[in-house]
Order: C-alpha cells, then structure tokens, then sequence
C-alpha cells in the first residue's frame, strides 16, 4: 500500500526528472535555430560588418506577355499574375496607378518587382538575388507581417511555416528558462549567488522596459 | 533529487581530477550566466509573438504639444546624417523630448523639420517650424509588449550612421551583443553538460538531428 505522502513525494520525483530532461531536450532541438537567431541577431545589431551587407543589385529586367490578371482584390491578381510567371513568395502591393497592376515579392533569397502594363498586356520583372548570408539575415525579420501597418498579412504558406517555427522557439526558450528557475531553485547551496546573478539580470532588463520610458 | 544528486556524485566520482573541475565549473558558469541572461532571454522571446501577430494603430497620438520661441540650431536644414541629428538633438532637448532620433527630414516647401524620436515607452514626433522657431509635439504611449518589442528590433540596422544617437541606445547595443554572447556561452557549455551524460546521448543525438533535419529544411526554402 502506498500512502498519499508517498505519492505525492514519487510523482514531485517524476515531475522533477521531466522537467530537466524537457530542458536539455528542448535545447538539443533548437540549436540551431538559437545559434541562427543569435549569429542573424549580431548582425542586425551591427550593420557595418562586412556579413551584414545585404547587396541590392537587379539582374536585367525581363518582360513577358500575360493575361489581364483577374480577381477581386490586389492580392488575388497579384498571385494571378505569379502564377502566369512563375513566381512565388510573399505579396506587398503598393497604391495602384491607372492603367497600372504593381507589386513586389520577397523571399529571403530574392526580392522581386512586378510592374504590369494592364493596356499592353506585359509584366516587366526585376529581380535582385540576395547572397545565403544576406537571406538568413532577412530570414530573422521574415514574417509576412508589420505590427505598424495594419495592411500588410502572411499570404505565403512557407512564411507561415516559419512564422510558426519562430513561435515554437520562443515557447521553448520560455519552457527552458521557467524550468530552470526550478531546477537552480531546488540546488540550496546555490541559491544566494544565484538570487543575486538573477535579480541583477531582471534590475537591468528592467531598467530599459520599464523605467527608461518615464524619463 | 536525491536520484539526481547520487547520479551525478558517481558521474563525477567515474571522472579524473581534471575533468571533474572543469564539469563543476561548466555547470556553475551554466547556472549561474542562465540565470543573468534570463530575463533577456524571457524579453525577446515574449516580444516575438508581439512581432509576429500583434497590429497596433500608430496614427493616434496621446499627447499634442506646441513649444514656441524655440533656438534654431545654425544649419539644420543644410546639414547631414550624423551632424544633422547633432543639431536636431539641440530642439528635442528644448522641447523636453529624450530618446533616439530615428532620422531629420527637412521639407524646403513648408520650412519644417521632421523628427521622429523613440524610446521603450513612448513614441514621438517633433514638427519643427524654422520660421516660425515652434515646434508640435505629438506623443504615443506604447503598451508593454510594443516597448519589449521596440527593445527588440534597437539599435537595428537602418540609417547604421545615425544609430546610437542616444546614450541609452548605445548601452542596450551593448547589452543586446552580451546577450548574444551569453546565450552562446551558455547552448555551448549546455552542450558539453549533456553529452557527460552518456544515459542521455542516444535520445539527444537523436533529438540533435531531428532539429537539424528541420533547421536544414526551412534553411532550403528560404535561403536557397
């Protein structure tokens, strides 16, 4: 017979274990999407260095001949258009000109300008190859979607794919650092230094979250 | 625990003197560096679904504000890049503004300056009149999650020669670069921590390899 002490006490033991195999398990998985997004991150953060540099030369533009794309809205032509192309990728149209259908498409690797003669019936495409150093870089703000401007959303499946996957790093990252909090919290010998280390931390972080906006 | 405790004693008793020392200090620089950079870690993270899914009127202003018998710093509307965030830094200061000057627009037909100031919290922009010497002032007030995520993108990396105009930005330069550092320091060390456990290598290989698998994958479709 197990009394309820003891199973509190074996279940408390299980919970224990999981947790600190779900921290080194979460971290094995997302290795290498952390080291991408710390590598990318650097380089945002110094725009001078040489791998920072996104290069913006075109290829020479080319012009097909295309059916008047139909549809009821800007997006809806547009991916008319990229499927009469050839074209993939996430749409952002700009105001639209009389007689005109423009628009662009971005990729990491690629970004392209659409510009659509309705009248003659041609699309003019420019296309400007990005280097994989500049995609990843591009790959770290790559969602589809501003939270300033209120028009632009996530029309391309693989943006999705890795808006989601961005997501699921940062639940994990989140998962790891509460069960680490326990994990550090259940070693008493380490919990003075620890308290101090952890609250320098939030002091710090807390100072340009919270504090800075008052001044 | 004390499964765990008795299975890390013999883990540490099976090692040589050397290896022991430096398994100890792995782990303390491990806890203790997580633990600093933690907070961080927990800002950006949280700031990613703000960035990913959130969408925010930034028309509508808090505060408006007029400022007059302002001083006109010599040459603002002549001046460039740097020196002409130098000069500005002048009228946001009369007009009580701090934060980081995103970039000045000088519009010649209507004599105006246009500055755009921005700090984790509030979100301004100084309407300059030259002739006039007035300026409007519009505030925003940001909700936590938009001054995590304006926290998040700062310095960044447009208009590179303006950037870290302001004292604060250049500090959270810093600390965005140790951040990195750190996080590095501590997967790496984690890394070392895991494989000393040979009862886990097979499941963690495996998950190593399920996330490179999928790493690789995205890294397909969006970088080549």
């Amino acid at each position: 017979m197990v009394s309820p002490s003891n199973r509190s006490r074996r279940l408390g033991l299980v919970l224990e274990t999981w947790n600190r195999k779900l921290h080194y398990y979460l971290g094995l998985y997302f290795l290498l999407f952390l080291w991408l997004f710390s590598f990318t991150g650097l380089l945002l953060n110094h725009p001078r260095w040489a791998l920072s540099r996104i290069p913006n030369e075109p290829n020479p533009p080319y012009e097909r001949t295309i059916d008047p794309p139909i549809g009821d809205s800007d997006l809806v032509r547009a991916e008319d258009v990229m499927r009469q192309l050839g074209l993939t990728g996430e749409v952002e149209c700009p105001p639209q000109r009389p007689g005109r259908f423009d628009f662009n498409i971005a990729i990491p690797r690629r970004a392209v300008q659409v510009r659509v003669d309705l009248a003659q019936r041609r699309a003019t495409v420019q296309e400007i190859e990005r280097s994989v150093w500049s995609a990843l870089r591009i790959s770290h703000t790559f969602s589809g979607s501003r939270y300033n401007n209120p028009t632009s959303s996530r029309d391309w499946l693989l943006t999705s794919l890795w808006v989601f996957a961005m997501d699921a790093l940062a639940i994990g990252l989140l998962v790891m650092v509460l069960g680490s909090y326990y994990m550090w919290y259940r070693l008493k010998p380490r919990r003075t230094f620890g308290w101090i280390v952890l609250f320098a931390g939030f002091i710090t972080c807390g100072l340009f979250v919270f504090v800075l906006g008052w001044r | 625990m004390a499964n765990y405790f008795a299975r890390h004693q013999r883990r540490v008793m099976a090692q040589s003197s050397g290896e022991k020392t430096l398994y100890r200090w792995t782990r303390d620089f491990h806890l203790y560096l997580g633990l600093f950079v933690s907070p961080f870690v927990i800002a950006f993270a949280v700031s990613v679904f703000f960035l990913n899914h959130a969408k925010v009127d930034t028309s509508a202003s808090t505060t408006v504000e007029t400022f007059h018998d302002l001083t006109i710093p010599a040459g603002l509307e002549s001046a460039r890049g740097r020196e002409a965030v130098d000069r500005a830094r002048d009228i946001v200061s009369q007009v009580g503004v701090t934060g980081e000057i995103g970039f000045v627009r000088y519009v010649p037909n209507a004599q105006r300056v246009i500055l755009p100031v921005s700090k984790p919290g509030v979100e301004t922009v100084v309407e300059v009149d030259v002739s006039k010497r007035a300026a409007v002032v519009s505030r925003r007030q940001t909700a936590i999650l938009e001054s995590i995520a304006y926290l998040h993108k700062s310095p960044g990396p447009h208009n590179a020669d303006l950037r870290g105009n302001w004292f604060w930005t250049r500090v959270w330069r810093w600390l965005t670069d140790a951040t990195v550092y750190l996080v590095l320091f501590v997967s790496a060390t984690g890394l070392y921590l895991w494989f000393a456990m040979k009862a886990e290598r097979r499941i963690g290989l495996a998950l190593l390899g399920a996330g490179a698998v999928t790493f690789f994958g995205f890294l397909y479709g969006l970088a080549f």
